[in-house]
Order: C-alpha cells, then sequence, then structure tokens
C-alpha cells in the first residue's frame, strides 16, 4: 500500500520562504492535481521530494522511509520518480539508451533480453518505438516529453509527479499522455500532476491540492475545491490585480 | 558484413604493431620504435581523457598532472627506497626479516659531486661486501598508479559542483600547482635538473631465447603496447557496461540521471579514479623508459598535444583518440625534416605544429566527431541508419492516414 | 613560530566564524548571501570576539563593515610578521615598503587590465579565451615588428596603436571563422567547443610567431625619456626627481619609465572604455547582452555582432598590455604562459564576468606579487612557487566561493552553470 506523507514541510531561500509548512498525505493510486498560481512554490514543493534540495524543517516519509535527507538517486529508488518542467532527456543517447539508464541504475530487470523487451513495451505504448535508435535530439518536442515519460516507466516507481505534462505538447499526443497517465494508475501508482491546464486537471484529478505563496490552501475533490472561496480569492485575486494593471 | 570492416581493419592494425619491431631491420630501427613507444603513451593519454572528457563530460585540463604523479612517484620510490642485508647506521631504516629498509636522505642538486648521500657513504665503507638491492620497478608503476588513481579520486571529490569552464580552470590550476612544487621542492624532486629513473628491466630480460639489454627497445615496446591495449580492453568493458551508459547520462544531464537512480556522485568519482590511474600508469612506465622526469611534461603544450591528439582522433570515440595518437606522433615526426624552397629554409620543426594547431582548429569547426571516429561510425551504423529511415517513413505513412 | 601560530589562529576562528554567522543569518531568515566570508572576516580579524560581537547584533551586515574586517586581518598578519621576523627588509626600511608597495600597485593596474579583457569576453560570450596570453604576446611582438623590423624610427605611439588593429582584426576575424556555430545551438557543448578552439588558437599563433620571428627574445627601446627634473630643486629630501629611465619619489620609490607609461595608459584606456561601455549605444548593446541575451535580441541589438566586437575588444586589450610592456621585458613566443595564468586567476578571484572584479582583483594580485618577491625569507623557493599561489587561490575560490568578490550568477547555461 502506498503511503505518501508530508509533514510540516518548511523551506526557505536566505529570507524568502518558499513553503511554510505544508501538510499531505497520499494513500494508496490516487490522482491527485497541484496546481496554485505561479511562485506559489509547486516546483520547490517537487525538488524537495525529490531530494534535489532539502527543506529547511518538516519530514517526508514514502512508506516507512523517511526520504526528506535522502538524495536524488536514492530518492528515486525508494520509488518516488518526476518529470522536469523543461524536457531534459539525454540528448546524445538513443531512444532506447535513454530508457536502458533508469532501468539499469534501478537493477529492476534480469538481463539484458528483458530490459529491451520491457523498454520495446514502453515504446510502443508511446507510438515512439520506430525512433527507437535515433538521438533523443533528433526527436520533436513532443516526442521528447513521451521519452521522460517512458523513462519514468522503466524505473516503476510508486509515487509519480509529473511537472507540467501537457505544456507544448500536439494534441494528438495529448491522448498518448492521457492514456499514459491512466495505464501508470491502474498498475498502482499514485500520481501527482501540477499543470496550468485546468481543464485536463479537473477532468482527470481525483483529488486537488492548491498552493498559494507556500501554503496548502485547500485539498479536496475538483468539484468541491472548486468552489472553495480561500482558493478562488487566491485565483480571482491574482486576476483583479491583472485587471488593474490592464 | 561491413559492420566487421572496422573490427578487422583493427585487428589488422594491431597485427602490424605487434609485428613490427621483428620484422623491421632498417638502421634507424631505435629511433623508429622510439617514437611508437611515445606513440602508445600519447595513446594511453589521449584515449584516457577521452573517455572522462568526451565520453563523461569532465573537462579535465589536469591529465598530465596525474601522468606526472604516477612518474613521480615511482621515480622517488625507486630513487629513496633500497633494500640492504646491513644497516647502514647512518640513513633512516627500518630492519624485517632480516634485512633493511633504507630511506635515503635527500641531497639536492647541486651536491651531487660535493657530498653523497647517507647510502653512497655507506657503500663506500663496505665496499663490494654488501649488495644493496634497488626497489622492484613493477612495484613502483603499481605504487604510480595507485597514487595517480587516488589523487584522481580526491579531485573527483572536489570538482562535484564545478562543471564545464570552472572545472577547466580548477583542473588546469592543479596541474600548475602539481608543476610549481616539484620545481620548487628541488631538495627531494632535483626540479629542473630531472630525477633519474631506473630503466624498466634494469637486469635486461630474455624473450624467446634471445637477451635484451636494459636500454633495448624492443621489451619497452612491447611493454607500452600491452598497457595501452590493457586501457583500451578496461576502457571498452566500462564504456559497455552501464558505467558508460550511465557517464553518458551524467555527460548529458546530471539531475535528470539522478531523479532516474543514477548515483551521480560514485559515477563521477569512479570515472576520475579509473581514468586517473590509467594516466599516472602510463606516466610511470614512461617514466622509467626515458629513465629522466623533469617539470616540464606539465607544460601545458604536453597537455595541448594530448587534447589536440583525442580531439583529431575522435573527442567521444576513445579508441579512435588512441589510433589518432598514434598516428599523430608518427606524422609529427615524418614532419621533422626541414627543406628548402627558393632559398629559404623552412624550419618543420616548428612549423609542423603550426599545421599541427591549425588542424586542430579545423577539425574542431568542420569535424565535430574528429577525423577517425566518423569512419569508424560509418561502418558500424551503417544497417541501424537504414533500418531507422525505413521505420520512420513507416511511422510517418502511419500519422499521416 | 609566533608567525605561523597567529596564521593557524586565524584560520581556525575564521572557519568557525563562517559556519556560525551563516547558521545565525539562515536562522533568522535573512540574507545569507555574503554572510559566511563577513563571519569568516570578523573571526580572522578578532577571533571569537568578533564572532560573539556579529552574533549578537546580527542583522548589521555591510560591505564596509565587511571590508574594514578584512583590511584589520592584512594588518594583523603584517604586524605579526614584522614581530616574527624583525631583520626582514621589509620591517627595517619603509622605504623599500613603500617602492614595493608602489610597484606592486602599478603592475598590479597592468594585471587587471589584462585580466579585464579575459572578464569582457567571458561575460558575453561565455568562453575563457585560453588565446589571451598569446594575445598579450602579439602585441608585444606586434610593437617590436612595426617599430624596429618594418618601419625602423616610426613613434612608439604608432607602433602601440597598429599592435591594438592588429590584435583586433585578429580577434574578430577568429570568431567569425570559428565562435560562430557555437551560439545557435548547433555545437553541443559550447563551453568546451570554445576553451578547445581559443586553445588552438593559442597553439597555432605561439608556433607561428616562433616559426616566423624566431625563439630569441627580442626587446624594444623604451617609449618616453623623462627630461633630467627635480622639485624642489634644493631640497632635501628631494620630492621628485626624474632620470632619463626613472622617476623617483622622496630619494626612496623608484618608478621605471616602461612601468609608469604602461599604468597611466592603462588607465586613460580603462576611462576611454568606461566611457564606451556606460555612455555609447554600443556599449550599454555590450552589457545588455552580457545580461540578458534573448532580451536584448528583442531589444534589436544583433548579438552575434556584439560577440565579435566583444572578443575582438578583449584580444585587443591583451594586445594592448603586451604592447606597454615589451619595452620593460624581453619578448619571446612564449611570453604570454604566465599572464594568462595570472589572469585566470585573476578573473576567478574577481568573479567571472564582473569586470570591477577583474580590475581589483588584478591590484590585489599585484601587490601580493610584490609583497612575496620582498618579504618572503628564502627568495629562491618563495619565486618558484610564485605561479603555485596564484593558483591556489584560484583553486580555493573557485571550490568556496566560485562567483568570486563581485560575481554573479549568469542565467544563460551557455556560461558553464546550471
Amino acid at each position: 500500500m502506498i503511503h505518501l506523507k508530508v509533514t510540516n514541510l518548511h523551506k526557505r531561500f536566505g529570507g524568502n520562504h518558499v513553503l511554510k509548512g505544508v501538510n499531505f498525505e497520499v494513500n494508496g493510486p490516487e490522482l491527485i492535481g497541484l496546481i496554485g498560481p505561479n511562485g506559489a512554490g509547486k516546483t520547490t514543493l517537487t525538488n524537495v521530494l525529490d531530494g534535489a534540495i532539502k527543506p529547511t524543517s518538516g519530514t517526508v516519509y514514502l512508506g516507512e522511509e523517511r526520504i526528506d535527507q535522502l538524495q536524488p538517486y536514492q530518492v528515486a529508488r525508494a520509488g518516488l520518480g518526476r518529470t522536469f518542467q523543461v524536457t531534459r532527456s539525454f540528448r546524445r543517447m538513443t531512444v532506447l539508451e535513454n530508457l536502458y539508464v533508469p532501468a539499469l541504475a534501478m537493477g529492476n530487470t534480469s538481463g539484458t533480453a528483458e530490459m529491451k523487451e520491457k523498454a520495446m513495451d514502453v515504446l510502443e505504448f508511446l507510438t515512439i518505438d520506430h525512433l527507437r535508435n535515433e538521438f533523443a535530439q533528433a526527436l520533436s518536442g513532443g516526442q521528447q516529453k513521451l521519452l521522460e515519460l517512458g523513462r519514468l516507466l522503466m524505473l516503476s516507481p510508486d509515487v509519480v509527479i509529473l511537472d507540467e505534462p501537457f505544456a507544448g505538447v500536439h494534441p494528438r499526443l495529448m491522448e498518448v499522455i492521457y492514456a499514459y497517465i491512466r495505464r501508470v494508475n491502474e498498475a498502482g501508482a499514485a500520481i501527482i500532476i501540477i499543470s496550468h491546464q485546468m481543464d485536463s486537471i479537473f477532468s482527470l484529478s481525483d483529488r486537488l491540492l492548491v498552493l498559494n505563496f507556500g501554503d496548502l490552501i485547500a485539498d479536496g475533490p475538483p468539484d468541491e475545491v472548486k468552489n472553495d472561496p480561500a482558493v478562488i480569492e487566491a485565483y480571482l485575486g491574482s486576476d483583479d490585480e491583472e485587471e488593474d494593471a490592464a | 558484413m561491413k559492420k566487421q570492416i572496422p573490427n578487422l581493419a583493427g585487428g589488422m592494425f594491431l597485427i602490424l604493431l605487434l609485428v613490427f619491431p621483428l620484422v623491421y631491420s632498417k638502421g634507424d630501427y631505435d629511433y623508429i620504435m622510439h617514437i611508437m613507444i611515445t606513440g602508445f603513451f600519447y595513446a594511453i593519454l589521449a584515449a584516457s581523457w577521452s573517455m572522462l572528457s568526451g565520453y563523461a563530460g569532465q573537462f579535465s585540463f589536469g591529465h598530465m598532472g596525474f601522468m606526472a604523479i604516477g612518474a613521480y612517484t615511482t621515480g622517488l620510490f625507486c630513487h629513496y627506497f633500497y633494500i640492504s642485508p646491513e644497516p647502514t647506521g647512518l640513513c633512516t631504516e627500518m630492519g624485517f626479516f632480516g634485512q633493511y629498509l633504507i630511506v635515503v636522505n635527500p641531497i639536492g642538486v647541486t651536491s651531487t659531486t660535493l657530498t653523497q648521500d647517507c647510502l653512497r657513504q655507506a657503500m663506500d665503507v663496505w665496499g663490494d661486501t654488501v649488495k644493496v638491492t634497488p626497489m622492484p620497478v613493477f612495484l613502483g608503476i603499481l605504487l604510480g598508479t595507485i597514487m595517480g588513481g587516488f589523487a584522481g579520486f580526491l579531485v573527483g571529490m572536489l570538482v562535484l559542483r564545478l562543471r564545464a569552464a570552472y572545472l577547466a580552470l580548477f583542473t588546469l590550476g592543479f596541474s600548475e600547482i602539481l608543476k610549481a612544487t616539484i620545481s620548487a621542492e628541488i631538495n627531494i624532486t632535483r626540479g629542473q635538473a630531472g630525477l633519474e629513473l631506473p630503466p624498466l628491466y634494469p637486469d635486461g630480460i630474455t624473450l624467446l631465447g634471445h637477451y635484451y639489454g636494459p636500454t633495448a627497445k624492443l621489451p619497452p615496446y612491447y611493454t607500452m603496447l600491452g598497457l595501452l591495449l590493457i586501457c583500451l580492453l578496461i576502457l571498452t568493458w566500462l564504456a559497455r557496461s552501464k558505467f558508460g551508459l550511465f557517464v553518458r547520462a551524467l555527460r548529458e544531464d546530471q539531475d535528470a540521471a539522478a531523479a532516474l537512480g543514477v548515483n551521480t556522485v560514485r559515477y563521477k568519482v569512479l570515472v576520475f579514479t579509473v581514468t586517473c590511474a590509467m594516466a599516472a600508469a602510463a606516466g610511470a612506465v614512461q617514466g622509467h623508459y626515458v629513465q629522466i622526469i623533469t617539470p616540464n611534461m606539465l607544460f601545458l603544450l604536453q597537455m595541448s598535444l594530448v587534447v589536440a591528439m583525442a580531439v583529431i582522433g575522435g573527442i567521444e570515440n576513445f579508441v579512435a583518440a588512441a589510433i589518432g595518437a598514434i598516428i599523430l606522433q608518427v606524422v609529427l615526426e615524418l614532419l621533422r625534416n626541414s627543406f628548402v624552397i627558393g632559398g629559404v629554409e623552412v624550419d618543420m620543426t616548428i612549423w609542423r605544429l603550426v599545421i599541427f594547431g591549425l588542424l586542430l582548429m579545423i577539425t574542431l569547426r568542420f569535424f565535430r566527431n574528429g577525423l577517425i571516429a566518423p569512419i569508424i561510425a560509418f561502418f558500424g551504423r551503417e544497417g541501424v541508419a537504414e533500418e531507422t529511415v525505413a521505420k520512420r517513413s513507416a511511422g510517418s505513412q502511419e500519422a499521416g492516414s | 613560530m609566533l608567525f605561523f601560530g597567529v596564521v593557524i589562529w586565524m584560520i581556525v576562528w575564521s572557519i568557525i566564524g563562517s559556519i556560525m554567522i551563516k547558521r545565525r543569518y539562515l536562522a533568522r531568515d535573512l540574507d545569507t548571501s555574503n554572510a559566511n566570508f563577513m563571519g569568516a572576516m570578523a573571526g580572522a580579524a578578532l577571533g571569537p570576539v568578533g564572532i560573539a560581537a556579529l552574533w549578537s547584533r546580527t542583522p548589521t551586515k555591510s560591505g564596509y563593515l565587511t571590508v574594514g574586517l578584512g583590511l584589520l586581518t592584512v594588518l594583523i598578519v603584517a604586524v605579526t610578521f614584522s614581530f616574527a621576523d624583525p631583520e626582514n627588509i621589509c620591517v627595517t626600511s619603509g622605504g623599500f615598503v613603500a617602492s614595493q608597495f608602489v610597484n606592486g600597485l602599478i603592475i598590479g593596474i597592468i594585471y587587471g587590465f589584462m585580466a579585464l579583457g579575459l572578464s569582457l569576453i567571458f561575460s558575453i560570450l561565455g568562453v575563457v579565451s585560453f588565446a589571451h596570453g598569446e594575445f598579450y604576446m602579439i602585441g608585444g611582438m606586434s610593437v617590436y615588428y612595426i617599430t624596429a623590423v618594418w618601419f625602423p624610427g616610426v613613434s612608439p605611439l604608432i607602433g602601440v596603436m597598429g599592435a591594438c588593429a592588429i590584435a583586433f582584426v585578429l580577434g574578430a576575424v577568429f570568431e567569425r571563422l570559428m565562435l560562430t556555430p557555437m551560439y545557435h545551438g548547433k555545437i553541443d557543448r559550447p563551453v568546451e567547443y570554445g576553451i578547445l578552439v581559443t586553445f588552438g588558437l593559442a597553439f597555432t599563433l605561439q608556433y607561428f610567431v616562433q616559426a616566423t620571428a624566431g625563439a630569441n627574445p627580442v626587446k624594444v627601446q623604451r617609449y618616453l625619456s623623462f627630461p633630467r627634473w627635480q622639485f624642489p630643486e634644493d631640497g632635501d629630501p628631494v620630492w621628485i626627481k626624474t632620470s632619463r629611465g626613472s622617476l623617483t619619489l622622496f630619494d626612496q620609490v623608484s618608478i621605471s619609465s616602461p612601468r609608469l607609461t604602461a599604468a597611466l595608459t592603462c588607465i586613460f584606456v580603462l576611462l576611454a572604455l568606461l566611457y564606451l561601455l556606460h555612455r555609447t549605444w554600443t556599449g550599454k548593446a555590450l552589457r545588455a547582452v552580457s545580461q540578458d541575451r534573448e532580451g536584448a535580441a528583442i531589444a534589436g541589438i544583433n548579438p552575434d555582432r556584439m560577440n565579435m566586437l566583444a572578443f575582438a575588444l578583449g584580444g585587443m586589450i591583451a594586445a594592448l598590455a603586451g604592447a606597454l610592456l615589451v619595452q620593460a621585458f624581453s619578448w619571446l613566443p612564449q611570453v604570454g604562459a604566465i599572464p594568462a595564468m595570472r589572469s585566470f586567476v585573476i578573473v576567478v578571484l574577481g568573479g567571472l564576468g564582473s569586470l570591477p572584479g577583474a580590475f581589483l582583483g588584478g591590484i590585489m594580485v599585484g601587490m601580493v606579487e610584490a609583497a612575496g618577491t620582498g618579504c618572503v625569507p628564502d627568495a629562491q623557493k618563495a619565486a618558484s612557487y610564485i605561479p603555485a599561489y596564484g593558483m591556489i587561490v584560484l583553486t580555493l575560490t573557485l571550490l568556496l566561493r566560485p562567483t568570486g568578490m563581485f560575481g554573479r550568477r549568469f542565467a544563460s547555461s551557455t556560461h558553464g552553470q546550471h
């Protein structure tokens, strides 16, 4: 049973208080949307969960294991995988090699043949199997995004954080990403999606988390969150400012 | 079938190198052999540097520093440590199993003719009655390799956070500090006067019933070639294992590799340790072969030769880098002959380096993968490329329909 | 013994201070950017007292305080040194100290000027030019060829200007031919490419000059001979006295004509450069490109042209330094190596890409070298270690504070930071 528990997480950069005591839990294979205005701390939260930066205080548990003081690679091995906001494929390695890196790092396949079979399976699912021997830099932006998602599949993670998976993706590939999310979710992994595309988030997720200036201001089913006065204020408040500016 | 061409060519090249000393018999035998041995030495450096800088993306200017660590470790070890059955009573010494480990006191450069070190003084008293044994050369080379690897490990740990220009400057600084230290500590290292080393095989060696003296060129030829082959085998094995995959991922994107479970710190340090140990081993063997080492081998020029050889061969393919180094070393030597055009003597000893520099720049600008690596890649990837083109057109038709 | 004891005491307390003050600022949610450096200085200068004072009055952090504490540290080291080695010439002779100080300052200005060129190139192209020393060498060689070989008897001013022109054109042509592919993502690792290709240029230039000019040292007459003059006429001491090759202040401080003219020209050109950078459209465009490449391009600046200008200007600055110093030293094709290394040290110390940092760093390095050669006992060993001192500063700066004194983080990954 997957159990991610984030307790009283704080992060300060110098005098800048970016996360102000974030608390939430993930139980089982949930599909969670993480939203919030720009500068709310979404990416910082992702980086803290992933181990790329250490929290100033607070704890993160994945199952029984405390992961907030671990290195990123240890977090990945503990079962938390993430994608990056800007696609970061290994540009001068072939598509297959891109998939082999996490497989070998995890050591969760026995033998090259099995690894290749699994990788081909993933590529077929993502509809980029015909590019398997191309360098990743030859792929289009959307295809690179799919490749990054594919690498995550090879990691077989329990918790997946997708940072803006829909940004700049061709509508046809969008369907593939939806299918991907459902497949990963049905395979038993919890997914946290960060996105600015409200339609996708509201239609996909079972549960929404809303961050605003480092505070978690709402946590619940999408319909409930949609009508939460605090959320409306956070979003509308910024709308007001935009109108004023205009 | 076409894929086998590079392997066949490589095998033939190797056989040529293996039989060359046995069939070649012209008057300039020693000179040609010397060029080849130096070529192998540079090939080891270029191959290990291309693994570090091209393959793993850790752009280092300190490779000659690690080479010098290897050379000076074995040099100092063979210079200052001896085994004697009798205590000298003058030196620092330590008894074990009825023998004595003698540590000779450093006497510097100026006093060689005036004062003798403690062991020579003792030997003068003993006459021929006591036989002092120098340290085995092989042990020195082994120590040098280990020290080089250890220094590589330390530098690798220090530069974890440095990238690109910062890393290049740091490693350059490391190399320069080492050079200044060796130049300044004249008492111990003998500075510019040079540290003398025993030959690779101090008592000569008998191969297939033929005796070769300590200064014969054939044994060091096969030693250096053997070392080169061992290094290339290790590098190939590493490149084909997950190590190779991980260091390439490290080169492309360190953070993404870490997020996918790759222990980036371990592989970064490991690649420094392995390649620096190889440079040190090459330096140690070369030191014993030329029998004298000076801090001049740390000049930026030496480093630039290695860099240029690796770049011209192919910076991301260590086999190509090694072949490039051997070929360039031979070509550079062949170009040494000055000639006269229209009454003006062209001093080729300098002009050849100008040509070399221009070749380096042109290769960088127009042949990004070097001159030799693309040839290997052309045959190696032939089938793969066709397959991909076919698949891609199939894929686009599918998408179009 | 006393000296090293004090130095160790300072190092220990500066480490403690750096850690404690940083922690303190972090815990209080304050800006920690310079806290550890200030803590280190307080610890070094005043030991536990300084750290305690800083600790108790936490938010009082300022650049002045840090600089003041730093100067105090230097002063304490100097005083301890004079107690530890009272026979040393640096302690007994005030005139010698003044002379070393002034000469260190003057050579430091020239060092800083040369390093400025390197920093200018880095701030705009993101490339550490490994050919900087060769531009310096080309500058001196050009003056020699113009004034002594091609047009004997021509004014040195023409020679210097000719050297600048040659270096400028060389830099511009090289940039156009070799560096252009790295700007548009055509090269996978642009920083490494830039280093390698400038390295190739250095190699080629050095051997080209050696092949054409030979390996023998050349020398150029000094550009300016002072008239014989002194002021006051019959004073004791004489305040200023000039002879043909040098200028003497208070009978103590002697400055040679080549160095003085070189330093004054450097200051003059530096002022002109500042005017160019801050008052003209081109200069503003240069600075804009160094801060935000894409933004500048949107504002109608052609960044590629600015790259060419920056590389040519940077090379010209190095060549000018060489052209001015060729009258003081004998010139060889290999003469660029040491100034190039020194420039690396200076730009890293000042902060890669920072122009004021490069100039101040140059003056600091000049002073330290003067103190190092003049005051350290066992002069021969000290001289052998001089390159190492600089490189130790370089490696330590890179490890502890990669941004240097005045450095900033470059947003673009082409500058080698991510």
